[in-house]
């Protein structure tokens, strides 16, 4: 029997802007019902990574697969099965919450109810309020609501809980934990570490574009010899930025 | 095993929300409404009373043959010009477009969809100006209503096309009102909005006239008074669509 393919496979990718080499030789391999961290510094190539796994940007080489598919050239297929929150999404800013919901559902033909996601994301009681009038948070849940409207098999999460209050993260922590009980896997691109610590089964290190650690959040704390992960990931992407000095 | 994936498009339901979103996004942009339906409509009052009575030519007055035809050519410019281009360059600019194109929903479907709620804005905007010319300065129909309509229909298209390169070399929302705005007055100017093109130079009466405003008001208003329309109008307005998708095509950027 054929071996199912990874969720997202990510062989020797490359993506230059001009001069700089933005992702440089990234290989990741992420298995179906894992929560995959992608860590970094600003400026690491994080964003880009996942944006060329979204198909939202063409690489300049290596191999991408989702489930299988080629995110540009099977780009429909994969629209299917994969739901992406990015960093800053805008949306109609004088839509309702309800009426974006309603707007998002529609394009996937099985798609969760629209009351199920505005509880999923704690949204029920502003379902009425327009985008532009919800504050940070509010809009970042909406978001997260929306990348898993299609039911996905893959989400990507860009920046999930910058930005929220700590009660408000708790309960985004809450629907990321939920989503690894239906098995969907999960690629959650993060600077916050307790995040790292309470949700990824593993997480690669990213800096000047380059994979500079790939392991268990404790592998990591325990090859950089640190106490805790905070420590760990300043000690190995630190040594990083002095070797490049 | 998992089941494979097949890709589907978003049927007719996901394209009436759409649409329906499209349309509460233009009226609860107030102000984007005054122009089109409210600037017309003023024109038609400040021209009509007197326009009215003067008979031009086969039984159809200055106001059938003049003033109608300006106003329902102001309608569809700046719909087609100012608002068209503006609702993209900021979908554009505010990556809605962007996220969009990682659902099963594509760009283009907005753009469709903005499209049809703008012909939507375009009927309100004409109807308005054609009842209250209708039922308060006694106007008359056009005597080849199919040409006429045709016409309106060819004179929109244009007006798109021309929206399509304001949008497309716009690099902010900002930027594409105002260079809406520009063009728009441009060829109005040109084309008889502040006032007859005999006035003009010459060149530039010319030009006004082969520009997509001039020849909009010109092959309306032959089809309003009956008389048979000049194939330079028709080709200009031609050539102002296939040039618009030519530019679109190539400098147009989603994201």
């Amino acid at each position: 029997m054929e071996s199912e393919p990874a969720a997202v496979d990510v062989r020797n990718l490359s993506k230059r802007y001009g001069g700089m080499l933005a992702v440089d030789d990234v290989s990741l391999r992420v298995e179906t019902g894992e929560i995959f961290g992608v860590l970094g510094t600003n400026g690491a190539g994080k964003t880009t990574t996942v944006e060329i796994i979204a198909g939202l940007r063409r690489p300049d080489g290596g191999h991408v697969r989702v489930l299988g598919l080629d995110p540009r050239r099977e780009r429909a297929k994969v629209r299917q099965v994969l739901g992406v929150q990015l960093q800053q999404a805008h949306l109609h800013h004088a839509l309702t919450v309800a009426e974006l919901i309603d707007l998002y559902v529609g394009f996937y033909p099985n798609p969760r109810p629209a009351g199920e996601l505005l509880d999923l994301v704690g949204l029920t009681p502003q379902r009425t309020t327009r985008f532009e009038k919800l504050s940070g948070g509010q809009q970042q849940r909406l978001s997260i609501a929306l990348a898993l409207a299609g039911r996905p098999r893959v989400a990507i999460l860009d920046e999930l809980t910058t930005g929220l209050d700590p009660r408000a993260r708790r309960k985004v922590w809450a629907t990321v934990e939920q989503l690894r009980d239906d098995n969907v896997t999960v690629v959650l691109v993060t600077h916050a570490m307790e995040e790292v610590e309470r949700l990824c089964d593993r997480v690669a290190l990213l800096d000047a574009g380059r994979i500079i650690a790939l392991d268990t959040p404790a592998g990591l704390v325990a090859r950089a010899g640190a106490a805790n992960l905070d420590e760990a990931f300043v000690a190995l992407s630190g040594k990083e930025l002095e070797e490049s000095a | 095993m998992s089941s494979p994936v097949i890709a589907r498009r978003p049927g007719l339901g996901s394209w009436l929300t759409l649409i329906r979103c499209e349309t509460k996004m233009v009226v609860r942009d107030t102000a984007g409404l005054v122009v089109p339906i409210g600037l017309p409509l003023l024109i038609l009052m400040m021209n009509s009373s007197a326009a009215g009575g003067e008979v031009v030519i086969n039984g159809r007055t200055a106001l059938d043959v003049y003033v109608l035809p300006m106003v329902i050519t102001i309608v569809m410019a700046t719909i087609g010009i100012i608002n068209m281009p503006s609702f993209l360059a900021y979908y554009r600019r505010s990556g809605i477009l962007r996220r969009l194109s990682v659902t099963p929903a594509s760009p283009a479907m907005v753009l469709i969809a903005q499209v049809v709620v703008s012909l939507l804005q375009t009927v309100i905007g004409i109807g308005a100006a054609f009842a209250v010319a209708l039922l308060v300065f006694d106007a008359n129909p056009p005597l080849r209503p199919a040409a006429t309509i045709g016409a309106a229909l060819l004179a929109m298209t244009a007006m798109y096309a021309l929206g399509m390169i304001v949008a497309a070399v716009a690099p902010t929302p900002n930027s594409a009102v105002a260079i809406g705005l520009v063009a728009f007055f441009a060829v109005g100017a040109l084309g008889g909005l502040f006032g007859g093109r005999d006035s003009l130079p010459d060149v530039l009466a010319r030009a006004g006239e082969w520009l997509p405003f001039g020849a909009s008001v010109e092959v309306l208003q032959s089809a309003w008074a009956g008389v048979p329309t000049e194939p330079l109008h028709l080709i200009s307005l031609t050539a102002t669509i296939v040039l618009g998708g030519l530019v679109a095509a190539v400098f147009f950027r989603w994201d």
